[in-house]
């Protein structure tokens, strides 16, 4: 996974690219770095471009990195979820937690026209 | 009339890859295998006989339909080269061809029709020739015909191709929509477009809302919903509060808690968007999962705990069995039945000795406390044909033919999960908690079955 600060907007951004799996082998790495992200903004977009799989233990990350982000008044926003990783999040009701997007930049540009929480 | 049935594998070759362990031709459409509406509509058309033909193998089809004695017609099958044409294998059935007339159904088609029409009479008088076609097949007819009605302007049948998973899922939703008075659907039905198969538990707070089709040995958990526009296969679980919606679940598929299946397939651990075609195989067994045979390894380890508790109980058992006996059997109080039993193998059977002890007097209640009228059987769990627990052996009944989906979770035993958990020994509940117990045992808790199913039997 890659991140960095998008500044496009009012406020920075955190754009997390997710990379190939999310699963039981990585998902606590993902939880890690996203404490430390935590620092420096609350508000995140997941580009799930290159996400080819997703098990419930990334899932489960994802959703708390979520639950964390709202914490710190801020936001989790997913943009191009594939048709394998979309299915996952609509079998476990995930999907409904989420403000999901067809690509990154319409959920950065959502960032812009919603002011955080 | 006789009815040719002309399917080449390359037809129904997609289908293998998408819902393997199924052959396409057992394939369930409203949890009717595909096969049995050919069967159906060759037998309203007057048919006495059915000859499969195909270059694909049909070893599962042929255990499946046997000699078609289940249906009142001949069922008989062949084989043909790929590059065949249907003028080939004509050539090639000529004896089936010869003197009657031969309705040909040609390619991987389903055959709408409606089971209230006369369609015997109609075969009769219709002309030879094609009588209908669709890029992927057709249906035909050879031979005179031996009266003179005169043919309607349209006929009572039409074809649909089954050549992608979006048309399966459609054909599947049309028939539950409108059709299914139109065809013989597996399970009772007591009210309109509901079907319900047998040994089905649906908890109190769970919905269902029609139209739908439940199959044999299904649960549904507390506060489910099977939406409507489901169809629910044979021995399926869906776990609690999970909503299942316009979804076909193929048989032996495990639906874990709280989940969402909307518009989807969900056949074992393969979960497929009829719309897209994407389908994704789930790891995780607690979300989706098939209920199958166990790896080689679990059947292994099983084998071996179950062996070493037979040899226990067979040590523990030998010295009251040679005292109690003889006794018993010259009081004539020890009475032994053999017969056939079905094993876990298709095809394959056991013969077992049954032994009943009455049970009058301190001895024969002695001897029927410590199960010593099971003791002769557990030496057929050192032989691997029994496990020491599991389900009730099934007597061999012609009539009666073991399914291909119940062997998936049936092991002979000789004790059964049922006696262990003090349920009626015989009846439909008794079905239920063995498949449950054969879906979520495992080896030690299947000593720990045993014990328990000792101790019941004890008191």
């Amino acid at each position: 996974m890659i991140f960095h600060l998008d500044t496009s907007t009012t406020q920075p951004l955190g754009v997390v690219l997710l990379k190939k799996r999310v699963d039981a082998n990585n998902s606590s790495e993902l939880q890690k770095a996203f404490a430390q992200w935590l620092q420096q903004t609350s508000n995140f977009v997941f580009d799930c471009t290159k996400l080819d799989f997703i098990d419930s233990s990334g899932l489960g990350a994802i959703v708390s990195c979520l639950r964390k982000a709202l914490e710190h008044q801020g936001d989790v926003k997913l943009a191009a979820l594939g048709p394998k990783v979309a299915m996952v999040f609509e079998l476990t009701k995930a999907k409904k937690l989420f403000s999901v997007f067809s690509n990154s930049s319409e959920a950065i540009q959502s960032f812009r026209t919603v002011s955080p929480k | 009339m006789k009815t040719l049935l002309v399917i080449k594998k390359q037809e129904y070759e997609w289908l293998i890859d998408l819902l393997p362990g199924v052959h396409p031709l057992l394939v369930p459409i409203c949890n009717k295998p595909f096969i049995e509406f050919l069967v159906d509509f060759a037998i309203l058309a007057g048919s006495d006989a059915l000859r499969i033909v195909s270059d694909g193998v049909l070893g599962s089809v042929e255990h499946y339909c046997e000699n078609g004695s289940r249906w009142g017609v001949e069922i008989s099958y062949g084989s043909m080269r790929p590059a065949d044409d249907i003028y080939t294998v004509i050539e090639k059935n000529r004896r089936f061809c010869l003197e009657e007339r031969v309705i040909i159904i040609s390619g991987f088609l389903f055959i709408r029709y409606n089971k209230k029409s006369e369609y015997a009479s109609l075969f009769t008088s219709l002309p030879s020739g094609e009588l209908l076609s669709c890029p992927h097949g057709s249906i035909s007819l050879t031979g005179t015909s031996t009266t003179k009605t005169e043919t309607p302007g349209t006929l009572p049948f039409s074809l649909a191709a089954l050549d992608s998973i979006g048309k399966y899922y459609e054909l599947s939703m049309e028939i539950l929509r409108t059709g299914l008075t139109h065809y013989v659907i597996p399970g009772y039905s007591s009210e309109e477009d509901c079907y319900i198969g047998r040994n089905v538990i649906i908890q109190k707070s769970a919905e269902i809302i029609k139209p739908v089709i439940i199959g044999n040995n299904v649960q549904i958990m507390t506060n489910s919903i099977i939406d409507s526009n489901s169809v629910i296969g044979n021995n399926v679980i869906i776990d609690r509060e999970s909503f299942i919606s316009g979804s076909i679940v193929i048989g032996n598929t495990y639906i874990g808690e709280h989940l969402e299946v909307k518009n989807k397939i969900a056949a074992g651990n393969l979960l497929i968007d009829p719309e897209s075609g994407t389908s994704i195989v789930m790891e995780d067994p607690h979300l989706l999962t098939a209920m199958t045979q166990s790896r080689v390894a679990g059947a292994l380890l099983r084998r071996v705990v179950h062996a070493l508790g037979a040899t226990f109980l067979i040590l523990l058992l030998l010295l009251p069995w040679l005292l109690l006996r003889p006794i018993l059997g010259l009081q004539g109080k020890w009475k032994r039945k053999r017969e056939q039993y079905f094993t876990r193998l298709p095809g394959k059977n056991v013969t077992l000795t049954n032994t009943t002890i009455e049970c009058t007097g301190v001895l024969s209640a002695l001897a029927k406390a410590l199960s010593l009228d099971r003791f002769t059987l557990l030496f057929k769990v050192l032989s691997g044909k029994l496990a020491l627990i599991g389900n009730q052996p099934l007597p061999v009944n012609p009539a009666i033919p073991l399914l291909p989906n119940t062997h998936a979770v049936y092991r002979p035993a000789v004790f059964s999960y049922a006696e262990a958990e003090e349920w009626p020994e015989i009846g439909i509940d008794t079905e239920i908690v063995e498949h449950y117990y054969a879906v979520h045992s495992d080896p030690l808790k299947d000593i720990a079955m045993t014990q328990k199913a000792l101790f019941y039997r004890t008191h």
